[in-house]
C-alpha cells in the first residue's frame, strides 16, 4: 500500500519538472539563433513579406503571450507543423520515437549486459590482467568518435567483407517492412513470422546496435569498476570478509550493493546518449528521432527542433523516474514516505 | 599452549610512489602477544600504532598495498600466516570472531538481520535452515536484544548503534568462537550503552571460556574488564602483562607516559610527559623506536632493545627494565 502511494507521489512529482521543461525548450529555440522567418520568407522577399510571415507566426506578440500560446498548444497535444515535412511534428515524433527507442533499447542493454560484469570483474581483481586489458578497451571505446566508429564498420563489414548489409535504413529495400505491432521491425516481423523480413531487419540492426553497445559499455566498465572498488572497501563488505564468508556470497554481497548506483548511472547514460544516438542513425540512414532531429537543427525547422527537445527532456524525466522506482524496489533504505 | 601467540608479526605498506620508487612504510614492527582461553587482553596505544593493523594481520583481512612480511600467528597451534584464503575463511567468523568499530555501516544494508546472521551460521556452522533460524533468536536473545522475533526481520539501519553493535556480538558469537577480537567496540555508542556493552561482552566470554582482545584507548575500560593488558607503541608492542602489574608497575617509559597522561592525573596537575611525533613509518630510527620522545634515551638505545621478562608473562621491551628476582613478583592469574 505504502509502495503504489510512493509511485503515485513520484510521478506527481514530475509535473513542475514537465512545467520547467516545457518552458526551457520555449525559451531555447527563441535564445538559440534561429530565424524562422528568414528561412521561410527565402533571400527574395521584400519587408512587407517577411512582416506578414511574422504575424502569421505569433511571432509579434510580446514573448510571455507566445510562451502561453505555446503551453496551452503543448498540452493538447499540438507541437505545430513541420516546414520540412508540412505534417504534425507530434506524428513524425511519434513515428520516429519507436524507431529509435529500438537501437536505444539494444543498444544500452547489451552495452549494460557487457559493461557492468566486465567492470565488477576488474574491480575484484584491481591491476590485474584483466583489469588492465579492460582498462585499454574501454579507453579505446571512450576516444573513438561515433561516427568514426560506424563509417569504420560499414566500410569493414559492408564494403570489404559484405557481411553487413548497406548502411541505408532499418530493412533491405527489397523487402517489404512487417505490419504495424510494436514499430520495431524486427519483432514485428517476428510475430507475423515474416521469417525474411525478420532476417533482414537484424541483419540491419547488428551494425548500428554494436556501435552504440560499445560507446555506451565503455563508461559503464568505468563506472561499474569505480563503484564496486568503493563498496569492496566499505566497512560492510570488509565486515563480511571478516565474518568468512565465502568469496561468493561477499562477491554478491558487493553485487548488490553497487546496484543502485549502476542503475542511477545507467539511467544518466541512457539520457545522455541521445546525442550520440543522433550520429549513429546519421551514419546508418536510421531514419529515427535522432536523424530527425540532427536534421531539423541543421536546418532550421524551427517546431521541429522544439518537438524533439521536448520529447528528450520528456523522455528523461520518464527515465529518472523508472530509475527512482526500481532503486525503491530493491533499496530498503529508501523512505517511502 | 596458548590459544593465540604472535611472534615477531611484521606488517608493512609497500607500494610505489608517483615517482615510481619503491616505498615501504613499516607499519608493524614486532608485535608480539601471546593470549589463553578465558584471559580477556586489552590492547591500548595512541592512535597509528597499529592495534588495528595488528587485527586485520591476524585474521589476514589485509588488502594490498598492506602484506605481512615476517613472523608467526599461531592459533590453537596452528599457523595462520601461511593459510590459503579458503582456509583462513573457515576460521574467520567461526573460530576467530571480529566485533568492529561502526556497527550500523558493517552490517549489510541489503540484508535483514535475521537473515545475516542465519547466513553466517549456515555458512560456518551448517545443519538445517530451521535450527540456524533457532540459533539467532537465541544469540539475540543472549546479547539482550528485546524481542528477538520482531527483530529478525529489521533492516540495519533502522537499529541504534548500541542495538546495532549487539547485532555484531550476535554474529560474533553464534558460530561459538575460541577468539573474540573486537577492535574499539564501543567507541561512538554513549557511556551507558558501553556500560552495557561492555559487561554483556565480558559476560559472555567468561561464559563460553573464549579469549577476547579489546583494542580500546580508554584506559579505563582496560582496568576494569582485562585481565592482560599489551600497550603498543609505532607497531611494536612495547609491554605485554597482567593488567594489575603493569598498571601498578609500568617497566616500559612508555607505558609510564602513557599512564601519567590520563585525564584524572593531568587535572592533578601532573605534567603529561607524552607528546612528540611518533616515528616516521617510512624512516624508522634503528634500534628502539621511542628513543625520540623517552627521557631516559641514551646511547645504548640505538641498539634494537630485548625482550626482557620482568616476571612470569610481564614483558617489556627496553633496554633499562630489569628481570624482577625470582619468587618475587606473582601474576594474578
Ligand atoms: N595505505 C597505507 N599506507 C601507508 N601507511 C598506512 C596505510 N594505511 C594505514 N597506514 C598506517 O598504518 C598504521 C597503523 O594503523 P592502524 O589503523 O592499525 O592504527 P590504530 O592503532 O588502529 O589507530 P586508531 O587508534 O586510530 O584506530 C598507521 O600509522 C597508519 O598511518
Ligand atoms: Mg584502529
Amino acid at each position: 500500500m505504502n509502495f503504489s502511494h510512493f509511485i503515485f507521489r513520484r510521478t506527481l512529482m514530475v509535473i513542475p519538472l514537465l512545467v520547467g521543461v516545457v518552458f526551457l525548450t520555449f525559451m531555447l529555440v527563441r535564445v538559440g539563433g534561429l530565424d524562422p522567418v528568414g528561412l521561410l520568407a527565402g533571400p527574395t522577399a521584400t519587408a512587407e513579406e517577411f512582416k506578414m510571415i511574422r504575424e502569421e507566426l505569433g511571432l509579434d506578440q510580446p514573448l510571455w503571450k507566445q510562451f502561453v500560446i505555446y503551453a496551452q498548444n503543448v498540452i493538447r497535444g499540438d507541437l505545430g507543423e513541420s516546414w520540412l515535412s508540412n505534417r504534425p511534428v507530434l506524428d513524425d515524433i511519434m513515428a520516429r520515437s519507436l524507431i529509435s527507442l529500438e537501437l536505444l533499447f539494444w543498444g544500452i542493454g547489451i552495452g549494460t549486459l557487457i559493461g557492468v560484469p566486465m567492470g565488477l570483474r576488474a574491480a575484484f581483481r584491481p591491476n590485474g590482467r584483466f583489469d588492465q586489458t579492460t582498462r585499454i578497451l574501454s579507453l579505446l571505446g571512450f576516444s573513438i568518435p561515433t561516427y568514426w566508429l560506424g563509417l569504420v564498420m560499414l566500410f569493414v563489414f559492408f564494403y570489404l567483407l559484405r557481411w553487413a548489409p548497406p548502411g541505408m535504413g532499418r530493412i533491405s529495400l527489397m523487402i517489404s517492412p512487417p505490419d504495424f505491432i510494436t514499430g520495431s521491425y524486427l519483432i514485428d516481423s517476428l510475430l507475423t513470422a515474416d521469417w525474411r523480413a525478420a532476417h533482414s531487419a537484424l541483419a540491419h540492426l547488428i551494425l548500428p546496435v554494436i556501435c552504440l553497445a560499445i560507446v555506451s559499455a565503455a563508461p559503464i566498465i568505468k563506472q561499474t569498476r569505480a563503484i564496486a572498488l568503493e563498496v569492496i572497501a566499505s566497512d560492510s563488505v570488509r565486515y563480511a570478509r571478516a565474518c568468512g564468508l565465502q568469496t561468493r556470497t561477499v562477491r554478491s554481497i558487493v553485487f548488490k550493493n553497487s546496484a543502485t548506483p549502476i542503475i542511477t548511472f545507467v539511467g544518466t547514460e541512457i539520457t545522455g546518449l541521445v546525442g550520440t544516438m543522433s550520429l549513429i542513425e546519421y551514419v546508418f540512414a536510421w531514419g529515427g528521432l535522432g536523424q530527425y532531429g540532427l536534421n531539423a537543427i541543421v536546418r532550421g525547422d524551427f517546431t521541429a527542433v522544439q518537438g524533439y527537445v521536448l520529447t528528450l527532456a520528456l523522455f528523461s524525466v520518464l527515465v529518472f523516474l523508472v530509475v527512482d522506482i526500481i532503486i525503491a524496489i530493491i533499496e530498503p533504505r529508501v523512505d517511502l514516505s | 599452549m596458548n590459544l593465540l601467540s604472535v611472534q615477531d608479526l611484521q606488517t608493512h605498506f609497500i607500494f610505489r610512489d608517483i615517482d615510481h620508487q619503491l616505498r615501504e612504510a613499516k607499519a608493524l614492527n614486532k608485535v608480539n602477544l601471546t593470549l589463553n582461553s578465558g584471559q580477556v587482553l586489552g590492547i591500548v596505544g595512541e592512535t597509528g600504532a597499529g592495534k588495528s593493523l595488528t587485527a586485520q594481520s591476524i585474521c589476514g583481512l589485509l588488502r594490498p598495498p598492506a602484506k605481512i612480511v615476517g613472523g608467526s600467528v599461531t592459533f590453537q597451534g596452528r599457523e595462520l600466516l601461511t593459510l590459503s584464503e579458503d582456509e583462513i575463511n573457515t576460521i574467520r567468523g567461526a573460530e576467530i570472531a571480529m566485533v568492529v568499530q561502526n556497527p550500523r555501516s558493517s552490517l549489510d544494508p541489503l540484508t535483514q538481520i535475521g537473515a545475516q546472521l542465519v547466513r553466517l551460521h549456515q555458512t560456518h556452522t551448517g545443519g538445517p535452515l530451521a535450527g540456524s533460524r533457532k540459533k539467532a533468536l537465541d544469540m539475540m536473545q543472549a546479547v539482550g536484544i528485546p524481542d528477538p522475533e520482531g527483530r529478525f526481520t529489521a533492516w540495519p539501519h533502522e537499529l541504534s548503534g548500541g542495538m546495532a553493535q549487539r547485532v555484531l556480538i550476535a554474529m560474533a558469537l553464534i558460530n561459538e568462537p575460541k577468539l573474540l577480537i573486537a577492535d574499539e567496540p564501543t567507541t561512538g555508542l554513549d557511556v551507558t550503552v558501553q556500560a552495557q556493552i561492555l559487561d554483556l561482552l565480558n559476560e559472555l566470554v567468561a561464559r563460553f571460556d573464549m579469549g577476547c582482545m579489546i583494542i580500546t584507548h580508554d584506559l579505563g575500560i582496560v582496568a576494569h574488564y582485562c585481565d592482560q593488558v599489551a600497550v603498543m607503541f609505532a607497531g611494536e608492542i612495547v609491554e605485554q602483562g597482567p593488567t594489575r602489574e603493569v598498571f601498578l608497575t609500568p617497566a616500559h617509559p612508555y607505558t609510564q607516559q602513557l599512564l601519567a597522561a590520563t585525564p584524572e592525573r593531568l587535572q592533578l596537575g601532573v605534567k603529561s610527559q607524552l607528546g612528540g611525533q611518533p616515528p616516521d613509518l617510512f624512516n624508522l630510527p634503528t634500534g628502539c623506536l621511542s628513543q625520540d620522545r623517552c627521557t631516559l634515551a641514551t646511547e645504548k638505545c640505538g641498539a634494537p632493545p630485548p625482550l626482557i621478562e620482568i616476571s612470569k608473562g610481564h614483558l617489556a621491551r627496553c633496554h633499562f627494565v630489569k628481570p624482577a628476582e625470582k619468587g618475587r613478583s606473582k601474576s594474578n592469574e
